[in-house]
């Protein structure tokens, strides 16, 4: 049961377009106490089937930029390899430790562009006042 | 060229080692870099990332990390969820919900690298 809120709540985050699958992994991980690795596993069998429903509707609305997606998704295989090696024989408290230090890393980028909308927002708002 | 390719590698490392975030690192790439607008940038990265996310997911598999009960039991709530959250997108403000995700974020970032 816990499981499938777990997923409902990423499934909204997802939807939304913010990092689903790092609220999957930590709820999983932090409140239901799965093994790290298992817990990043597991958010692995949940984008597959979402990203490829989500490719074909950008597909048929012409969203995807092709030229810049394919260099970047070539070069991310690569990345990816190197990543899932290291990953595989990182100890899980180390593992963890990362992820936090990344996670922390996207709250400040996130609160960066969250006051950077604000301002931009409210110089638009003083426009129309004008 | 040489912007692309570092970007999918940085993004590929982040999805292997993670098996997520990949996507945090090439939106906001596309639109800071490459001056996407917003929806084009989030279809690029989603069609940039599922390869690397495949090929992680081969090697999660190989060392029977994969939990495929668990992982039905997200999914169906995740493809719920994600009707929802698309529907969200286009009635409200996803502001107060940022907020949230931020403060969530931050709370466990501290909890993990202390732990």
């Amino acid at each position: 049961m816990w499981e499938t809120i777990t997923g409902l709540i990423s499934g909204i985050i997802s939807g939304t377009g913010m990092g689903g699958g790092t609220i999957l992994i930590l709820v999983l991980s932090i409140f239901l106490g799965i093994e790290q690795h298992t817990a990043q596993a597991t958010n692995l069998v949940f984008f597959i089937p979402t990203a490829i429903s989500a490719i074909i509707v950008s597909i048929k609305s012409k969203l995807i930029e092709w030229k810049i997606g394919i260099i970047i998704a070539l070069s991310g295989i690569v990345g990816a390899i190197i990543g899932a090696n290291i990953s595989a024989t990182l100890a899980v408290n180390r593992l963890k430790k990362f992820f936090g230090i990344f996670l922390g890393l996207i709250a400040i980028y996130e609160i960066y562009s969250l006051k950077k909308e604000y301002k931009k927002s409210k110089k638009e708002d003083n426009i129309k006042e004008k | 060229m040489l912007k692309k390719i570092f970007i999918g590698m940085v993004a590929g490392l982040i999805s292997g080692l993670f098996a997520a975030g990949g996507g945090m690192i090439v939106v906001p790439a596309l639109i800071h870099i490459f001056k996407l607008e917003d929806a084009k940038a989030r279809a690029t990265s989603v069609f940039a990332i599922l390869p690397m996310v495949i090929t992680s997911g081969i090697f999660y598999y190989r060392n029977d990390y994969i939990d495929w009960d668990l992982g039905i039991k997200c999914a169906v709530g995740g493809i719920i969820g994600g009707i929802i959250g698309a529907k969200l997108l286009k009635k409200m403000s996803t502001k107060i919900l940022r907020i949230l995700f931020i403060i969530f974020l931050g709370y466990t970032s501290i909890k993990m690298i202390c732990a």
